[in-house]
């Protein structure tokens, strides 16, 4: 997915159903939605009924021209998310809480082959990063990602403190980002199942 | 939120390790929903720890992801940890003493008792004809007794008799077969020695044909006493 800037030709691509631009659109925004959601909703259903529903009021509101900031993009589609998921949980149904434990990962659903092909390509460079770790570190990320292990307890058990919790993890992405990033040509990574 | 503070302060990996309170949490995505940079940072991150997940979790993967060595647990003792020797052997010697005792004391008592010559209570009771139902056994505790069934003759080959007890639950089925003769209409038939309770009794027979048919011929009752 190439770098594209939020603008007022942006804007009009968009609203003249450009493909290439509500391709893009769909694609960014979903994958940002999708982290946003995941940490408050705990099934995948209620997550994509969210990200239906902003959708379909960002493209109302793009069609009816009440998007005035085109460079605030972004900010828009996120408060309407944010009213969307207002609503969710005022309904009741379907939705639950930062509290709730289950189903907190999205399963990957609808995947081409391509989709298959490049989310392998991205689980190889992950493990290359995991290999290029201490022994020591990959416990450490296993313990805290995995096993979901209270991070203050990982971190007495390590003799390590939060800063070099945030750290390792800083380094690993940034390993992992230039990788991806140098083989795909700058291309920003295809999120599929985030 | 300024894009210098959030780099500075590692938001992303804040956020990606759910440190972040809830009002910081809204601020950091009004943020990176506007910061590209920002928003590849934060799918970048996402998609590296989802991806280690999947790999950490992966047994026989290439990543040695834990060379610890095991910690030593003990064992949890399977359900047949009780039948060790502790309790074994004091069970088995009991089994043994009880055994003796039934061989040499309880059942020739019981052999001698059954081979000695006795007079059963007993009631003549007849199926489904005037007067039946108001018969009365008299028997000792767990004490057996007789019943003299009159059945009225039929073409049946065979025929069953279930006893009810006072709370109406089947007690025994005992089947028999009708003589060629046609002769006889009335069968004893001995109700063994057992723990009763006091109350009505009924009685319920059924003729059986070849076919398999079954149909009632006759029910009756009687009242059973228990003796003090």
């Amino acid at each position: 997915m190439q770098f594209q800037s939020f603008d007022q030709p942006y804007l009009e691509r968009l609203r003249a159903g450009d493909y290439r631009a509500q391709e893009h659109f769909g694609a960014y925004f979903s994958a940002l939605i999708q982290i946003k959601l995941r940490s408050r909703l705990k099934s995948p259903e209620a997550i994509e009924d969210v990200r239906q529903e902003t959708f379909a009021r960002f493209f109302l509101a793009l069609r009816e021209g009440k998007i005035l900031q085109p460079e605030r993009l972004g900010s828009f589609v996120n408060s309407i998310c944010n009213n969307v998921l207002l609503e969710h949980y005022r309904a009741g149904s379907r939705s639950s809480s930062l509290d709730d434990d289950e189903q907190k990962d999205i399963p990957a659903k609808g995947l081409d082959l391509l989709t298959l092909l490049a989310a392998k390509e991205t689980q190889e460079k992950v493990r290359e990063i995991l290999e290029m770790l201490s022994e020591r570190d990959r416990r450490l990320l296993r313990e805290v990602f995995l096993e979901e292990r209270d991070k203050d307890e990982v971190c007495r058990d390590f003799g390590i403190d939060r800063d070099y919790l945030r750290v390792l993890l800083h380094r690993a992405k940034q390993s992992f980002k230039s990788l991806y990033l140098k083989d795909t040509g700058n291309d920003e990574p295809a999120f599929t199942s985030a | 939120m300024d894009h210098e503070v959030v780099v500075r302060r590692k938001m992303t990996e804040s956020y990606l390790l759910g440190e972040l309170d809830p009002a910081a949490r809204e601020e950091f995505e009004a943020h990176f929903f506007e910061c590209v940079d920002c928003a590849l940072d934060v799918r970048t991150g996402s998609l590296f720890v989802e991806q280690s997940k999947i790999l950490l979790a992966a047994k026989p993967g290439p990543v040695a992801v834990d060379s610890r060595p095991p910690i030593p647990v003990a064992s949890k003792p399977g359900w047949l940890a009780w039948l060790g020797p502790a309790l074994t052997v004091p069970v088995m010697a009991l089994l043994l003493v009880v055994v003796g005792y039934q061989n040499l004391v309880t059942y020739p008592q019981l052999e001698q008792a059954m081979n000695r010559p006795r007079v059963l209570p007993f009631a003549a009771v007849n199926l489904g004809t005037y007067g039946s139902g108001d018969q009365v056994i008299s028997v000792g505790p767990e004490q057996g007794f007789l019943l003299m069934v009159r059945i009225p003759p039929d073409s049946y080959p065979r025929h069953t008799a279930d006893l009810y007890n006072a709370a109406g639950k089947l007690e025994w089925s005992l089947t028999f077969p009708s003589l060629s003769t046609g002769t006889q209409d009335q069968w004893p038939l001995q109700v063994p020695g057992a723990k009763r309770e006091a109350g009505s009794y009924s009685l319920i027979v059924h003729g059986l044909a070849d076919s398999g048919e079954s149909k009632e011929v006759g029910r009756t009752s009687f009242e059973l006493q228990i003796q003090k």
